[in-house]
């Protein structure tokens, strides 16, 4: 096991222990941002088992991930509306923990991978990722009105 | 170890979903699962499985349960208003 995969192995044991226990306890509220913050801490650990394994094809996975998984929360955040609305949930200091994790890893990656067509596919899946975190924690909070009218 | 950390939080989360009671709750917890059954397949060396899984168990699974949800409760709301 080289340290690519031990990184991956932590991240994805805390990550998804945490997330496990917040989407298992406590109000609705407090569940859609541990479902949120699942995609913030699965996509990361994908790159990095892309890169553990040697294998560049894995990163696609990473690359869905990103893309669907703001989707899935966007989804609970319209559907859900009516349990969400009697305690608005704002988690800005987990939003940009997660994000801050997820530059680091994309920047330890692009600095492995050095420059290419893999860097652009790494920076665009690390660029999904966070902005598609962002958007989704925004939605939770009630920043849309379309999600707001629910 | 990775093999069973990923074994571990999806056996983990599948014992979760089945031992919620609210059906919207078990939709949440599900699309956990899915995701973490997607990077199982990845850690198992089965990305292009990981990758359907990834389809449907993270936004489309959710999205269908969430729909039936909303679709049974309205209609419950509205009998009782009827009655």
């Amino acid at each position: 096991m080289n340290g690519w995969n031990l990184a991956a192995a932590v991240l994805l044991g805390a990550g998804g222990t945490a997330a496990l226990w917040g989407v298992t306890t406590g109000p609705p509220a407090r569940r859609v941002i541990a479902q949120n913050m699942t995609t913030s801490a699965v996509c990361p650990a994908l790159l990095l088992l892309s890169q553990g394994y040697g294998r560049p094809a894995y990163v696609d996975l990473a690359l869905l991930l990103a893309l669907l998984g703001p989707v899935g929360t966007l989804v609970f955040a319209r559907l859900l509306s009516g349990d969400l609305s009697d305690g608005r949930p704002g988690a800005w200091g987990l939003t940009w923990t997660a994000a801050g994790a997820g530059t680091v890893v994309v920047t330890a990656l692009c600095v492995a991978v050095g420059p290419g067509r893999a860097l652009v596919k790494l920076l665009v899946t690390g660029a999904l990722l966070i902005g598609g975190n962002v958007i989704a924690s925004r939605a939770l909070a009630g920043g849309f009105r379309g999600v707001r009218g629910g | 170890m990775l093999i069973v950390v990923a074994l571990l939080l999806v056996a983990a989360s599948a014992t979760a979903a089945v031992a919620q009671r609210d059906p919207a709750r078990q939709a949440l917890v599900l699309s956990f699962m899915g995701v973490l059954l997607a990077a199982l397949f990845t850690v198992l060396q089965a990305p292009d499985v990981g990758l359907s899984q990834l389809a449907v168990g993270s936004a489309l699974t959710p999205l269908l349960i969430m729909l039936s949800v909303r679709k049974v409760r309205r209609r419950g709301r509205a009998k009782k208003e009827t009655e």
